[in-house]
């Protein structure tokens, strides 16, 4: 504990005894600066947390909370489970990305292994610049071409459903994947490629049976990227799923993921309430598998630079 | 005599090629898509936005009765630009510094690589995260009430993980021998750090506040409840609620109040957007 506080300090203490003031100046502006961001950021966590801990006391508990219950908050007693919430957003980020994943593949391979430069050298940024448009621009989108269509082909009453959602989202997702999974088959080294062409095969076979396969633990990380997209995305999902509380039973049903659920009913809820604290805890559970998702993709990119080192 | 020749390569199986062809097809294909994608989505957007798009929809405010069949988005474009300056405010000197920090300084211990990944964690948390914290720390609890600072703040905790990512590797990126050569002349850190470091890691630092800005602006979920409202009466000021696009948008939609509006709405901050985007492409570039 000793050694890593002084190991800590060291820099400040150098630049005290060497009398560099603007030294110590420096390192003591950025160490509070990263102090009081981590601070602030720990302290989001655990203030929403405690905000979300009462549910626990709730009728049925956690069990209720996230298994049993309905959510119902005008009935008579008000009923607050968040089945059909994270039902919905795993329907709606698992079709998305059913979908997405392998268009990506498919533009990422394109990108680093089959375009001529030229295309290579546009292609890059515009996925960077599809990745920046706003999701409630997606939600948009899709609000005025897939909604009507799915209303007019299926005879729907209202075309909002978990799969007009599911893919939006998929647009939205795939240029993330594509262009992390671009970077990772840019990363593959130049001699394996060589030696594989070497042997005669096609182009195909270098990128299926070498690329690809050497890229695996980065492909692996393009697609938890999109996943942690899919799983936070707010505003597209809100207008095109159809926020309806019953619990998705097809893909052309209603859904309400839990992005949808916070945004719909906070403004709603009075602060202290029972509900107040579910959708909190609904917050929870959304951060609870983004911070699982991360711990995957720094476990995918150690491997990553083992396997490189 | 009849002479047998041995290929020195064997020949490929007659479907290798065909599956070649084929694939090499399919991945143009694709990669046609993807350029035309966010082309095509902003032409859609222009063609049916034209009809609204002048002058005074980008100045004026919203009018009409419902609000918003006429008129412009003047205070909406206002007051995204004032939520996102605060913003701005606050998760600079953070994220800078915090990213200095962590680049130069920290030492190689095991919390050091817990706080970086605690930042990871928190630059991938949903941005309704952000906005279910500012509603419940700052209009509730602090009693900020709905309003720019509220929602500013909010965003400011959006951008800082962002922001201190992306300087940190900025950094990290300059070469090892650049600050060895100028540590062996015995110029201090500090001076080292403002000299030489930040000026060639600068490009990519910009690149990311720009990024973080447009992510910040282009999201409704974090200023919903901490900052926006229908209509502004009050223009902007510190404790007052104030107009953004991507809520104005979802309002417009969400209420079926216009269309064309929306249209409009939604191709003036798409355009905004790639501008923005391309800025920061552009810096990167020269990095």
């Amino acid at each position: 504990m000793t050694a890593a506080i002084s190991r800590t300090f060291s820099p400040l203490l150098l630049a005290v005894r060497q009398r560099h003031w603007g030294d110590a100046g420096m390192w003591t502006a950025s160490f509070a600066a990263a102090l009081l961001g981590a601070a602030t950021l720990l302290f989001i966590v655990l203030f929403v947390m405690a905000e979300a801990s009462p549910v626990l006391q709730h009728a049925g508990g956690l069990r209720g909370f996230l298994f049993g219950l309905p959510w119902e908050p005008f009935a008579d007693p008000p009923a607050y489970g968040i089945l059909h919430s994270w039902l919905s957003t795993l329907l709606v980020t698992g079709i998305a990305l059913a979908l997405a994943v392998p268009l990506a593949l498919g533009v990422a391979v394109f990108a680093a292994e089959i375009a001529p430069a030229l295309m290579r050298t546009v292609l890059q940024p515009f996925l960077e610049l599809l990745a920046g448009i706003p999701s409630v621009v997606y939600g948009f989108f899709g609000y005025v071409t897939l909604v009507p269509w799915f209303e007019k082909h299926f005879d729907m009453v209202t075309g909002e459903s978990v799969l007009v959602a599911a893919l939006t989202l998929a647009v939205m997702v795939l240029p993330y994947v594509a262009s992390t999974a671009a970077e990772a088959f840019r990363r593959v080294p130049g001699a394996l490629r060589d030696s594989a062409y070497a042997m005669g095969v096609t182009r195909w076979h270098v990128i299926s049976r070498v690329v690809m396969r050497h890229a695996l633990p980065g492909i692996f990380a393009a697609i938890v990227l999109g996943l942690a997209r899919a799983i936070g995305e707010a505003l597209a999902v809100l207008m095109l799923a159809g926020n309806s509380t019953a619990v998705p039973e097809s893909v052309l049903d209603r859904g309400q993921p839990i992005t949808a659920l916070l945004l719909t009913e906070l403004g709603e809820a009075g602060v202290d309430s029972e509900k107040y604290h579910a959708l909190f805890a609904a917050g929870v559970t959304l951060i609870l598998i983004t911070v699982l998702i991360n711990l995957m993709v720094w476990w995918l990119k150690r491997g990553m630079l083992l396997r490189h080192a | 005599m009849k002479r047998i020749f041995f290929p020195a390569v064997p020949t490929l199986p007659a479907t290798a090629n065909l599956m070649d062809d084929a694939v090499t097809l399919l991945a143009w294909l694709l990669g046609l898509l993807a350029l035309a994608l966010p082309l095509g989505i902003l032409a859609f957007l222009a063609w049916h936005g034209a009809a609204v798009l002048s002058w005074e929809f980008l100045s004026t405010g919203p009018a009409g009765l419902p609000l918003g069949t006429a008129g412009g988005i003047g205070p909406a474009i206002q007051g995204t630009l004032a939520l996102v300056g605060i913003g701005l405010l606050l998760a600079l000197p953070l994220g800078i510094g915090g990213g200095i920090y962590l680049s130069e300084y920290a030492p190689r211990a095991a919390w050091v690589s817990v706080l970086r990944f605690a930042v990871e964690c928190l630059a991938g948390i949903p941005a309704v995260i952000y906005g279910l914290f500012g509603y419940s720390l700052l209009v509730v609890f602090l009693a900020l009430k709905i309003s720019l600072l509220a929602g500013g703040a909010t965003l400011g905790f959006l951008m800082f993980p962002i922001i201190l990512i992306g300087t940190q590797e900025s950094l990290a990126a300059v070469e090892w021998h650049e600050r060895e050569a100028a540590l062996a002349l015995g110029v201090s850190r500090a001076r080292v750090i403002r000299r030489i470091l930040l000026p060639k890691a600068w490009p990519g630092i910009a690149a990311v506040i720009v990024l973080a800005a447009g992510h910040a602006a282009g999201s409704a979920a974090p200023v919903m409840y901490t900052a926006s409202t229908i209509f502004s009466a009050t223009g902007i000021t510190l404790a007052s609620p104030v107009m953004t696009m991507p809520t104005h948008l979802y309002h417009l939609v969400a209420e079926a109040v216009s269309f064309n509006h929306a249209y409009g709405t939604a191709f003036v901050l798409v355009a905004g957007m790639l501008l923005g985007n391309s800025l920061a492409l552009f810096l990167r570039r020269r990095n």
